[in-house]
């Protein structure tokens, strides 16, 4: 039997696209398993490219074997005439097929008088919550933290940096638990961050009567490097104007002062939650995170503050 | 079979050929340029820091896609026009000075208009709407061009012998008038130069600056309504004007089906504009619209495949030709990208499908097969055809062709391939969810994802550039040195020396 | 009929015209009226805001950044609550962009704090690396056009009705009134004042002075229309 070259390099070039899809969606896995959408978008890459190769080869296979006939109009134009043939049959019927699927669409795939994509919007959005409720509501320490990176990798990398860092004094570096620009700055203006009425604090006043621009740094210092038991100057300072509230090392009193020594889920939760205002700037809310993903990513921010 | 043939002016042709010529250079460059911009944002610099705020790509992606949208692809339909149109009306411009006198004046005044367009865009002076950047003195110019061009195809048409009009004349008219209403629509603005202040002070605004008729949704609405169908009456019916010409006439066969040509023709006509909406899916344009928009897409394969399936029956039984001539392999070639773009964008335009693909490279690889593979492929073997009955001379290279046409066939592929799986690769990253059921990537993670397939993108295009030079060089080379041809030599295949 | 059509090109023309034409009509026109409405919340933009949309059309950002965020759960996880068509009601022309080569923007100062703009927009790889945004060092030198900014306020006021020097329903329930300068020098005068509370929320030294030395760079506009976007 003699090969077609034609057939041949129609099956090579469709092997090659299917090829390169595979290599697109299959690396890494990104196609999330069963997702209609992703398939159908595939599909569609895989029929446009098919169809067309198949009719230009039909096509091809009628310029090199058919023949050209039929009657030819009176008119001519520079030469150039044109036959009276009738319409090809194929092209009629699939012509006529789109024009019955359109009514189809427009009556019943998506009712042109009844379809609304937000209320599919609002019913997607209530499955998956429904499936994510239901799948992560107790999850182990582990879990939390691993989940809580990859939400801090979409959500807080841009300003933390991947490295958790605060990408040179753009946000804060989570690495440790304060700031000594941090500190200084809440002794001097105060701070309120939507901890109020809140088991974490109540607002923080001014603390800065009394002490010099040298005694705040000097605290700061203390606090910041993690009560650092060296700076016997900053302890002195600490033990008599933050204590009282902050606790003696700063472990904090329930409604009165957080936490300033180490980093606790609730804490950091209600930060991501809330936004915060300080010395770096503004922290903006994220509202979009559900509780559980809330106590993730801040499961992983305690975590990495203490070094694990 | 004619009488003794007319003596047809060809003056206008030539100078719109230029023009195609060079804005093609131009525009195609200033498109790879920024293909590499985004493989390698340090080519935002490449001509130093001091002017990097007009190569930066923000600033050069409208010079790209005006210069080859209103630069060569008009041009290439005006070259086209001045060329055809004489021919299947059996009437020659000498004949009237006054149609001379406008074609000759619409190609200066055009001239003066890109060029200031041009530069325009490159001082950053934009409304922001894709393919309707201009500011508006620019518009201004570019329709009293456009009337200039109306009053040229039926001043030429009232004098015509040819009672009957050629498909090819449908399909110029339809351009006319098509893109006459919708730039007119769209570029409805009001100039900032006008407003006056409470305290009665006026002239405190740009001339260059404007402020939309149409707002939010609306402003969208129109715009893509404007948009898509410019894409309709600029890149597809004036090319397949051309097609309708220049196939049949250079490979002397009769079109295949009359009833055909006219069911697609208005077919196209109808179903096109309703198309617009598919740009607007999952906006917050009204559900009913974008439902349209996707329905009417899927319904326009239809006219479309017919004018592509009419030329490709055209050559039935005429495979040799097709094999010894790259001049019809061009056309050949061109009809099928037109079937698979004209494929590809009704998918695209189903709900589900544009849900992953909206947004993404899928999208620049669709324009680009259409454009690349369809619209230059296309006007390249128009000027192909032309140049030998402008200048009466032999094209200069047939084996320059034919590299040429593997060349810019492997780059158009190149294109499209990497962008299909850079654009999939982007719809699938953004929606991915990882095991706890978050989002999987950052923005940045299918940034940088996407590196490899940029590459290929911008390697792509160059062929294709090169391969554009490489035309350029064979019509100029044609122009000056070819061997001079009769008449009689003219008549079907174009001559062209080895 | 056809045949006869192709021998009258005049009334050829006029019907591939009615045909041309009639999707317009059915498919743009109803919804016109409706879908310009504000909804309650969205506010006309300050002068600043104006320089700054100004800004972002002249550098085309648009050409790589969106500001439509589509109802899919991925792309509102990521960019927040899905765009209304209520919300584009003082945007002429729209923004919306199709090409996400960088991230939606309709929403951005929700979780992007000036500072971090002002910083990224001068080297957006330090922030991001692997980012392939250029960089904008000439913003931070340029001075804002703001007559320019001044008379599209004020074409929009009157030639759009957009309700500058009343007062405008917020979501909480209390309104506010956006002015409008009621000659240039008070508009300049405006615009400064806005500019020294945006750079005060950053942290560039250089854009501090020039503002205090009345200058305002095309950055600190464009700053400002970003930190609207919400």
């Amino acid at each position: 039997m003699k090969i077609n070259k034609l057939y041949v390099s129609a099956i090579v070039m469709i092997l090659l696209m299917l090829g390169f899809t595979y290599i697109a969606v299959g690396m890494d896995s990104k196609s999330a398993g069963g997702d209609i959408v992703n398939d159908l978008a595939i599909l569609g890459a895989i029929v446009i490219f098919s169809a067309t190769i198949i009719v230009a080869i039909k096509y091809v296979r009628q310029m090199q074997t058919d023949k050209a006939t039929g009657k030819l109009a009176e008119d001519n134009w520079d030469g150039i005439g044109e036959y009276e043939n009738e319409l090809p049959i194929g092209w009629s019927i699939i012509f006529l097929g789109t024009i019955v699927w359109a009514f189809w669409y427009m009556l019943f795939g998506y009712p042109v008088n009844a379809y609304s994509q937000i209320g599919e919007y609002n019913k997607d959005v209530k499955i998956s919550n429904a499936k994510f409720e239901k799948k992560y509501t107790n999850l182990t320490k582990t879990q939390l933290t691993n989940m809580g990176e990859s939400i801090f990798i979409v959500d807080c990398a841009a300003c933390h940096g991947l490295a958790a860092d605060g990408l040179n004094g753009t946000a804060a570096n989570l690495n440790k638990r304060i700031q000594v620009k941090s500190v200084e700055y809440v002794i001097e203006h105060g701070s309120d961050n939507h901890l109020s009425a809140h088991e974490l604090a109540t607002g923080m006043p001014v603390m800065s009567a009394g002490l010099t621009k040298k005694q705040i740094h000097t605290v700061a210092e203390y606090v910041s490097n993690g009560f650092d038991k060296s700076n016997k100057a900053g302890a002195k300072i600490f033990a008599s104007t933050c204590a009282s509230c902050h606790g003696a090392d700063g472990y904090g009193t329930p409604y009165v002062a957080p936490n300033i020594h180490t980093f606790t889920p609730t804490l950091v939760a209600h930060i991501v939650g809330h936004g915060k205002h300080g010395g770096i700037g503004v922290m903006p809310a994220f509202k979009n995170l559900n509780p559980v993903q809330l106590k993730a990513v801040a499961t992983y921010v305690t975590a990495i503050s203490k070094g694990e | 079979m004619e009488n003794r043939p007319l003596e047809y002016d060809y003056t206008v042709a030539k100078m719109f050929m230029w023009t195609t010529i060079i804005t093609g250079i131009v525009g195609m460059s200033v498109g790879v340029l920024i293909a590499f911009e985004l493989a390698y944002p340090g080519v935002n610099t490449i001509f130093g820091h001091t002017i990097a705020q007009y190569t930066a790509f923000g600033r050069l992606r409208p010079v790209h896609t005006n210069a080859v949208i209103y630069g060569f692809t008009v041009s290439g339909v005006f070259a086209t026009w001045y060329y055809v149109g004489q021919r299947v009306l059996k009437v020659s411009m000498a004949e009237s000075k006054f149609l001379m006198f406008i074609g000759k004046l619409q190609f200066w005044l055009y001239l003066v208009v890109v060029v200031f367009g041009i530069a325009s865009l490159i001082m950053g002076w934009t409304t922001s709407r894709e393919y309707a950047e201009m500011q508006w003195p620019v518009v201004l110019g570019v329709t009293v061009v456009w009337v200039l061009w109306g009053i040229s195809i039926f001043g030429l048409i009232g004098i015509r012998r040819e009672k009957s009009l050629y498909i090819s004349i449908w399909y110029y008219i339809a351009t006319f008038l098509g893109i006459a209403m919708l730039y007119l629509f769209n570029n409805a603005e009001i100039p900032t130069i006008l407003a006056t202040d409470p305290a009665g002070q006026s002239m405190i605004g740009s001339w260059m600056q404007s402020i939309s008729m149409y707002s939010g949704t609306n402003s969208a609405m129109v715009q893509w309504w404007f948009g898509h169908n410019a894409v309709a009456f600029a890149f597809t019916v004036p090319i397949i004007a051309m097609i309708y010409y220049f196939l049949p006439k250079e490979s002397g066969q009769a079109v295949y089906s009359y009833k055909l040509s006219l069911l697609s023709f208005w077919g196209l006509m109808f179903v096109y504009l309703w198309a617009g909406g598919h740009h607007l899916l999952f906006s917050t344009v009204p559900d009913w619209v974008q439902t349209m928009g996707s329905v009417f897409s899927v319904v326009l394969i239809l006219p479309s495949w017919g004018s592509a399936i009419n030329m490709l029956l055209t050559m039935k039984g005429e495979w040799k030709q097709v094999a010894d001539s790259p001049l019809i392999k061009f056309m050949i070639l061109a009809s099928t990208f037109y079937m698979f773009s004209t494929l590809e964008g009704p998918i695209l335009a189903i709900k589900s499908v544009n849900a992953i693909a909206h947004f993404t490279n899928w999208i620049p690889g669709h324009v680009h097969d259409g454009t690349l593979g369809w619209v230059a492929f296309m006007i390249m073997a128009g000027l192909y055809h032309m140049a030998p009955r402008l200048f009466k001379r032999e094209l200069y290279s047939k084996s320059i062709m034919a590299a040429q046409f593997w060349i810019q066939t492997l780059g158009v592929v190149l294109y499209f391939t990497s962008m299909w799986i850079a654009g999939i690769t982007q719809g699938l990253m953004w929606r991915a969810q990882d095991q706890y059921g978050n989002l999987a990537y950052s923005f940045v993670d299918v940034v940088r994802d996407l590196h490899p397939y940029y590459t290929i993108r911008g390697v792509g295009g160059a062929l294709y550039l090169i391969g554009f030079l490489m035309f350029s060089y064979n019509i100029v080379k044609t122009i000056t040195t070819g061997r001079r041809v009769e008449e009689s030599e003219l008549q079907n295949a174009s001559p062209m020396a080895a | 009929m056809f045949h006869w059509l192709e021998k009258h090109p005049f009334l050829f023309a006029v019907g591939v015209f009615v045909v041309i034409a009639f999707a317009g009509l059915v498919e743009v026109l109803p919804n016109f009226a409706q879908a310009s409405q504000p909804i309650i919340g969205t506010k006309p933009y300050t002068i600043l805001e104006y320089a700054g949309r100004q800004v972002y059309i002249h550098q085309d950002c648009n050409a790589c950044h969106s500001q439509l965020i589509r109802p899919f759960k991925s792309s509102t996880e990521r960019y927040g609550h899905y765009s209304l068509s209520g919300e584009y009601a003082y945007d002429r022309p729209f923004l919306w962009g199709s090409e996400r080569t960088g991230p939606d923007l309709h929403r951005v100062a929700d979780y992007r704090t000036i500072d971090w703009n002002e910083k990224h927009m001068i080297n957006p790889e330090a922030l991001v690396p692997g980012s392939i945004m250029p960089k904008y060092p000439w913003l931070y030198k340029d001075p804002t056009d703001i007559n320019t900014a001044y008379a599209t306020q004020v074409a929009a006021a009157e030639f759009f009705h957009v309700p500058y020097n009343v007062p405008i329903p917020l979501k909480n329930g209390k309104t506010t009134i956006i002015p409008l300068a009621p000659n240039l020098a008070a508009a300049h005068a405006m615009a400064l004042k806005e500019a020294k509370a945006i750079v005060d929320q950053g942290s560039d030294k250089t854009l501090q002075e020039d503002v205090a030395h009345g200058k305002i760079p095309q950055i600190v506009a464009l700053l400002a229309y970003l930190n609207q976007l919400k």
